[in-house]
């Protein structure tokens, strides 16, 4: 009904715009295949993400990520790439309605995106059933690459098996066997959860669940739910979620001093994004894993990876940038390796393509097209009297990539 | 399961429906004298928070942040509801319902992009003022010292309005109003000023509700339709329009949902409209006198 009374007062307006966009159009030459310097066809890549609303801090992220490379690559001579973009609002059928507008108006040659992970894997449908290469470097969940993986789709961002299986390899470090699952109650909680507790269990039989406890996203006082769970005393809580809940989940933990007596692990919870918000609030002590910190390792190439993104954006890259850069790498380098702008070449290039990055080499496995990058954990600590990461280790991808049989038994039984 | 924890879950669920209490009870103040179904309520919550935040940080996350914060944000949430009122709202007072909502829905999306353009999208925090962090422990219970604050406010603010509506002559005309406006209208009384009066307070509350939860929470975008839910909820079982009716069914969604966190959580998430379900079959109007 809103849209009705909208369309009957907005059509003059609406005749007005559409004049307006004609000419926009035509005086930027919109529709003209683009060309490079040298003549070579540039690749055309349709960009699919939430640029307003919560998740635009995301999809703000990987997209200056992604220039960035495109900007590296074509100042060492390779291919050219295009951007275009098109707001999703965080809904998924938006985004595969503008998926299909990218590549049929557009004719993008390859689509990327989504920060929501029910668009990656409804865009990631459309480019199976059209053939166009798609780049997934938002949406987190296990299917993508997983049980709905096929040739042409590709994920530059860690999901949540890997979280999960990363998650249940450092708990598997520490003494604690009865263990306390919770979490967001939403896709990414759960799936996290789910792999982790999946693949504790095969490290360490002797793990006991002691409970679940399951919030609804968008909860503002985690105080009953943690006194709840501190009461039935658990050796360590394990926790799934994101966001906003994150912080508000963190200052509950610090209000009731909650870590003191049970040690907490949640994913991300050593990340800026966490710890900036939370200030002198943080709660110390509390472990989780991390895909990137700008601040480690400490290497030449994440300093140089750093550096340059300040310099372009005026600010330190998070995670997110990271995946959009790896996704400029990638596709930059595989163009060249295929020598060809030719979209199957291309895959063909991508498929098992190992490249420098600033977390060290990361690989587009051959089978599922995951990235396999390496993944932080530590603990919330203080280092000179201020809340830092501490405790830092990294786990090889050996040890947190999912096992290329568990994919084809998962694909297999779709 | 001891004694102790049950009465220190009890104790946070209580707390958690002062918060319910706050919010809601501005809502059914608008329901009940203005007749309308303030969409934008969870909107002036959210604003009220952010505000807060701007407040608090404006010093500079100093002692004083918090508590400047509390008088601030409320007072500026109930001016622009002011605003709101005499700009928009006054307008469509004898207009049907849907003409209502629209109006109120709308102000629902300027106001989240509002948020958006002027804060930005990322996440914001408050911190607990200094005096109080840390739990206190009554009669074995632990108890974090700023729940045990809101049970405080709590009461208090239910003591005002309670004053307000019952002992003031502006008050009175506010009852009146939402008993018979027609008639309240013959006996010459300006009723279009009692209602801009009523929605300035009922913002003034959800600036309030929003300022009070923001210690305990992320300040982000979308902490305005999940109160909206709560409060609705909250409204509808204690009776369109009536404070008392909203006073305890907040206590008992807030009572009700800690202990279900704490006996059976696998429900949990549901327990609120599990609850909202069972009063209402037996109850189908409200626990109290619905004024519609």
């Amino acid at each position: 009904m809103v849209r009705m009374v909208g369309r009957i007062k907005s059509s003059s307006l609406m005749r007005i715009g559409s004049f307006l966009l004609a000419t926009a159009l035509l005086v930027t030459g919109c529709g003209n295949s683009p060309t490079t310097a040298s003549g070579k066809k540039a690749i055309k890549v349709g960009i699919v993400d939430t640029y307003t609303g919560g998740a635009a801090v995301y999809a703000q992220d990987s997209l200056d990520g992604f220039k960035l490379a495109a900007k590296e690559i074509a100042a060492k001579g390779g291919p050219e790439i295009d951007i275009v973009t098109r707001d999703d609002e965080f809904k998924p059928d938006k985004a595969t309605s503008w998926a299909k507008e990218l590549v049929m108006r557009d004719q993008v040659d390859f689509l990327a995106g989504t920060t929501n992970s029910a668009g990656s894997l409804a865009v990631s449908q459309y480019a199976k059933e059209n053939k166009v290469p798609f780049i997934d470097w938002g949406g987190m969940s296990d299917k993508v690459t997983g049980a709905a993986g096929h040739r042409y789709v590709f994920s530059t961002i860690p999901n949540t098996a890997i979280i999960g299986k990363a998650g249940a390899v450092q708990i598997s470090k520490t003494p604690y066997k009865k263990i306390w699952l919770a979490g967001s109650d939403y896709e990414y909680g759960h799936s996290v959860i789910d792999n982790l507790w999946s693949n504790l269990k095969k490290i360490e039989p002797d793990v006991q669940k002691t409970g679940e406890t399951w919030w609804q996203v968008g909860e503002t006082d985690f105080t009953p739910y943690i006194n709840a769970i501190r009461s039935k005393k658990p050796d360590l809580l394990v926790v799934g979620t994101g966001g906003a809940d994150m912080v508000a989940f963190m200052k509950a933990v610090k209000a009731t001093g909650l870590a003191q007596e049970i040690p907490v692990w949640v994913h991300t919870s050593i990340d800026p994004a966490t710890l900036r918000p939370l200030g002198d609030q943080a709660p110390t002590g509390v472990l989780g894993t991390n895909p990137y910190l700008s601040s480690y390792p400490d290497t030449a190439a994440n300093k140089a990876f750093v550096s340059a993104f300040k310099k372009e954006y005026n600010r330190e890259p998070a995670a997110f940038a990271l995946y959009g850069y790896m996704a400029g790498q990638f596709l930059g380098q595989a163009v060249e390796k295929a020598g060809s702008t030719d979209k199957e070449k291309i895959i063909d290039a991508l498929e098992g393509l190992s490249i420098d990055t600033p977390v060290g080499k990361a690989t587009l496995r051959k089978e599922d097209h995951q990235v396999a990058i390496p993944m932080i954990y530590g603990t919330i600590g203080k280092t000179d009297g201020k809340i830092a990461p501490i405790d830092l280790h990294t786990l090889s991808p050996d040890e947190i990539m999912p096992s290329i049989d568990d994919i084809q038994k998962a694909r297999a039984k779709k | 399961m001891d004694i102790a924890t049950l009465s220190s879950q009890l104790l946070i669920g209580l707390s958690r429906g002062m918060i319910f209490f706050i919010v809601a009870a501005g809502l059914t103040l608008i329901f009940g004298v203005l007749r309308i179904t303030n969409f934008a309520h969870g909107s002036l919550y959210m604003l009220g928070a952010f505000a807060a935040y701007s407040v608090s940080t404006s010093l500079g996350h100093g002692h004083y942040g918090f508590w400047l914060a509390l008088l601030v944000a409320p007072i500026t949430v109930m001016i622009l509801s002011l605003i709101i009122e005499r700009g928009l709202l006054r307008f469509i007072y004898n207009r049907d319902h849907l003409t209502q909502m629209l109006l109120t829905y709308s102000l629902v999306l300027i106001a989240g992009d509002a948020v958006k353009i002027i804060w930005g999208s990322e996440y914001k925090s408050i911190n607990i003022p200094e005096g109080l962090r840390g739990s206190i422990s009554i009669w074995g219970a632990s108890l974090p010292l700023y729940n045990a604050f809101l049970l405080l406010i709590g009461p208090l603010v239910a003591l005002g309005l309670w004053l307000f509506l019952s002992k003031t002559h502006l008050g009175k005309i506010c009852r009146a109003t939402a008993t018979d406006r027609e008639m309240v209208d013959i006996l010459g009384i300006n009723s279009t000023r009692v209602f801009a009066l009523v929605f300035a307070l009922g913002g003034w509350l959800a600036g309030l509700g929003g300022t009070l939860i923001a210690p305990t929470t992320t300040v982000s975008m979308g902490m305005d339709a999940n109160i909206l839910i709560y409060a609705f909820l909250i409204v509808v079982i204690g009776g369109l329009g009536n404070i008392w009716g909203t006073l305890i069914s907040s206590i008992i969604i807030g009572m009700g949902e800690a202990i279900g966190v704490l006996l059976i959580p696998s429900v949990s998430i549901i327990l609120p409209y599990m609850i909202a379900g069972i009063l209402l079959i037996f109850r189908p109007s409200g626990l109290l006198k619905s004024v519609w």
